[in-house]
């Protein structure tokens, strides 16, 4: 039978293997794009909700400072200001899917359809809100603009430091999604994947500079921090911008990024395996 | 060289066993009790390329699972299995390109966007070169007439709808094998037949092998030659769907309206219908007669009765 | 009253709607742990710097801290969830039946839902206060005990005002589901004093959203700082908000028999 015939034809034909992921990707990243536009004022919502965060940080902080002589930690207001302005801009680029998300996925049935793709999901959700990024940055710019008139940002930038900034945040954002979407699979085991999450959050909040610049924590957590993961999805990429970095610790800075992303990848690949196995053997 | 070989396959679930109450909950927080469930048990089959099989039980029954375990979501606990030549709980690539699920009332497609968007996805996920994409794409779009449908956002769009563009997006990569569970669940009747309709045409143009799960007689009717009957986990029957009324309701019904008021409902072996045809309408004076085949529900209640391995 | 009896009695059916969940009691008592645990180490944080913040000390910080947790466990306990219900009604159209009801709607509409899990946070927080007053020890009299849960009540009234106005805005824009983000964001303002907010933000969160009257005032009552014309003006502007509230829920309730008949 022709038709037959025909679609043997196309049975045979595929893509290369790489062009493909790229091709994946850029489709992905134009489909959450068109769907960010449609959901505009819940985003603006959001947006202002998520502002609210760094705005009570960066005031606290220069109020103390303030009190305290004008500066605290050598840190002065205009540096708090700075801080928490690129703050901002780094926590859009840090939101991806959650251990929330993943228990929704669940629950509507849809993990199974994803397990039967011959894709593996994490790069549908790494595309889907890399994707996002973008109309997000678009809407953060008056915002952005408004907190430096509000609040007088001192910058200390190289042309150097813009650069490495600019590879960081995308760092940032792969540390990010890959150790959530670790915690996200804990959920193919427990029911309490929310309380797991929220132990992270607290980590998070302490230990990556995301409460305050890492500078001003106790020596103990600092140390903490550096062999953890959370500094590199705020503290480095927002202080490579405006702490004045050389450029031998701005490079570091990218390779550690760099390193914490490999581990992470070989985890979710080891992890995966072994989470899908017992998945399949209850299944939804 | 079939395509699908079954032979032995077994799923045992472990379910955790709790009374209601609160001392109960209290002692489960700290000692679990197991109970096996035997969802399938020992089930062998062989399906050859191109046939369209209805796996037929009532809920829980066990088909869904046999199922899931075809498609890869599921893996055994004891038996073979082997589709398209692989082991679907491995789950390779090359598997899964050829084979798609589609299950009743689950959505895969964007809820927010045109199905033509998702469609969009599914090339990249498939790696589908997109001349070769476009073409299968309006193909099938074509034969299910759903080319108004597929530019409004998912979530506009009615049960049976979003049905019809749900199954199109499963298989613009031309699939070899089909999965389909309950895939008329919940729809009307001119839905139903329309996607029934459709199934049978892709089988027929792609040469496509199709295995759907049903509780609804009329899907297996117009769908399936073959028919396999599972009940508590095991085959109860394997075959033409016509040998299946002949094995378990081998009768037929004769219903006649006497002249003189009375109704006789009579039944008896096939092969003797004609016969008490006759006899009755020479020994009475008939004046409306019905010769039926006991509905097919019934037989197959029968068949849920009976219990007994075919 | 009947409003308080029917209170009760949708009390009493959240309850035991609720206490079916028993799982639900350890998931809301980890939460209130997580959040009081970091409120305090904030706290700790910025008094590693410092030993005042715009003239409160650790342990008044400490009861605003409370206070903070107190309210938002009032808010997520019973204001949030029957608003949040509201929102839904309104979008899927299922107002009506509520509607047809010999009681008043506003009060139906605001008591009918009660997650009674996350009282523990209401509980969590008053230990907070506790703890923080006693630190503080600015002599607690009755008055001060009487002006604290009055103010406390006053301020509660105040958010469920709030939210009451923002819901019903549902009647008119239906997409309002981004209410929750945006509340749990901007409560947290309620933590620190709101004189160390410029001008704009502190006016803004006095009177657009009444963080400042609910949050601050009754923690002024325990740590001595409490003037009577801020009580004045407490009550008054509750007065205010809460006839505009009513104003506001029959206009728009008004506006959505009218259009769905």
């Amino acid at each position: 039978m022709s038709a037959t015939g025909a679609a043997a034809g196309r049975l045979e034909r595929r893509e290369g293997r790489v062009r493909s992921l790229a091709d994946y990707y850029a489709t992905t990243m134009r489909t959450t794009i068109q769907r960010n536009f449609q959901y505009r004022a819940a985003t603006y919502g959001y947006t202002i909700g998520m502002v609210a965060e760094p705005t009570i940080y960066l005031v606290v902080w220069s109020t103390i400072a303030r009190g305290e002589g004008g500066s605290i930690g050598g840190l002065d207001p205009g540096h708090f200001a700075a801080y928490y302005i690129v703050w901002t801009l780094v926590r859009i680029m840090n939101i991806t899917f959650t251990p929330y998300g993943w228990e929704w996925r669940i629950r509507e049935g849809q993990l199974s359809g994803w397990l039967l793709k011959p894709i593996h999901p994490i790069h549908y959700d790494i595309a889907w809100f890399a994707g996002q990024k973008l109309p997000w940055l678009v809407m953060y710019v008056p915002i952005g603009v408004g907190l430096s008139l509000a609040f007088h940002p001192v910058f200390h930038t190289s042309p150097l430091s813009v650069v490495v900034f600019l590879v960081a945040i995308w760092g940032a954002y792969l540390v990010r999604s890959i150790g959530l979407w670790l915690l996200g699979m804990c959920t193919f085991w427990t029911t309490r994947g929310s309380a797991i999450f929220e132990t992270y959050l607290l980590a998070e909040l302490l230990l990556s500079g995301r409460l305050l610049p890492l500078q001003l924590m106790p020596h103990w957590s600092q140390t903490l921090a550096a062999v953890l993961p959370f500094k590199w999805t705020f503290y480095f990429p927002i202080e490579a911008l405006i702490g004045g970095y050389s450029t031998g610790t701005l490079l570091r800075g990218l390779g550690f990024q760099l390193l914490w992303i490999a581990a992470g990848a070989l985890t979710v690949k080891v992890f995966w395996r072994v989470s899908v196995r017992h998945y399949s053997a209850v299944g939804n | 060289m079939p395509l699908v070989e079954v032979s032995g396959l077994t799923k045992v679930f472990r379910v955790p066993e709790r009374e209601a109450g609160m001392r109960a909950a209290t002692r489960s927080l700290f000692r679990r009790q197991w109970r096996e469930v035997r969802a399938v048990d020992g089930i062998s089959f062989a399906i050859e390329p191109g046939e369209v099989v209805g796996f037929l039980g009532p809920n829980g029954a066990g088909k869904t699972t046999t199922l899931k375990m075809l498609s890869g979501l599921l893996y055994p606990t004891g038996g073979e299995l082997r589709v398209l030549g692989h082991v679907p709980s491995g789950r390779e690539r090359e598997y899964l390109r050829r084979m798609t699920l589609v299950m009743g009332n689950r959505n895969q497609l964007q809820w927010d966007l045109p199905a033509l968007d998702s469609f969009e996805l599914n090339r990249a996920i498939y790696r589908l070169p997109r001349d070769d994409f476009a073409r299968t794409r309006d193909e099938l779009i074509d034969l299910l007439d759903i080319g108004d449908l597929v530019r409004k956002p998912v979530r506009q769009l009615s049960l049976g709808e979003r049905m019809k563009v749900e199954v199109v997006g499963s298989l613009l990569h031309l699939p070899q094998v089909l999965f389909l569970d309950e895939p008329t669940i919940g729809l009307d009747v001119t839905m139903q037949k329309r996607i029934r309709a459709f199934v049978a045409d892709y089988n027929a143009r792609y040469g496509a092998t199709v295995l759907l799960t049903s509780h609804y007689m009329a899907d297996v009717e117009a769908l399936c030659r073959r028919v396999i009957v599972i009940h508590h986990g095991q085959l109860l029957f394997d075959g033409a769907l016509a040998a299946l009324t002949h094995r378990f309701a081998p009768q037929k019904t004769i219903e006649a309206v006497l002249a003189d008021g009375e109704t006789i409902r009579l039944s008896v072996p096939k092969e003797e219908a004609s016969a008490a045809t006759a006899r009755l309408l020479a020994e009475h004076e008939v004046l409306d007669l019905t010769v039926e085949e006991p509905p097919i529900e019934d037989v197959i209640e029968r068949v849920f009765a009976s219990g007994a391995p075919a | 009253m009947n409003t308080l009896r029917l209170a009760f009695v949708f009390l009493r059916l959240g309850a035991l709607n609720e206490l079916q969940y028993r799982a639900n009691f350890f998931v809301a008592a980890f939460q209130a742990l997580l959040s009081v645990g970091v409120g305090i180490v904030v706290l700790l944080l910025v008094y590693s710097h410092t030993t005042s913040l715009n003239g409160w000390s650790e342990s008044e910080l400490l009861v605003v801290l409370g206070v903070q947790l107190l309210l938002g466990g009032i808010v997520t306990t019973a204001i949030q969830p029957n608003m949040q219900q509201l929102t839904d009604d309104v979008q899927q159209g299922k107002l009506d039946f509520l509607l047809t009801k010999p009681e008043d709607a506003q009060m139906l509409v605001s008591l009918r839902v009660v997650q009674i899990w996350q009282s523990v946070d209401v509980l969590s927080g008053a230990i907070v206060v506790a703890v923080g007053a006693a630190r503080v020890g600015a002599g607690l009299g009755v008055v001060q005990a009487l002006a604290f849960v009055g103010l406390l009540l006053l301020g509660a009234f105040l958010l469920y005002c709030f939210w009451l106005i923002l819901a019903t805005g549902s009647f008119w824009i239906i997409d309002m589901w981004f209410l929750a983000n945006l509340w749990d964001g901007v409560f947290q303002t309620g933590r620190w004093p709101i004189g160390i907010y410029p001008g704009w933000l502190r006016y803004s969160m006095t009177y657009l959203i009444p963080i400042g009257f609910a949050v601050t005032v009754p923690a002024q009552a325990l740590t001595g700082r409490l003037q009577w014309s801020t009580v004045g003006l407490a009550v008054g502007f509750a007065v205010v908000l809460g006839a505009f509230t009513r104003w506001f829920w029959r206009f728009g309730l008004r506006r959505y028999a009218g259009a769905s008949a």
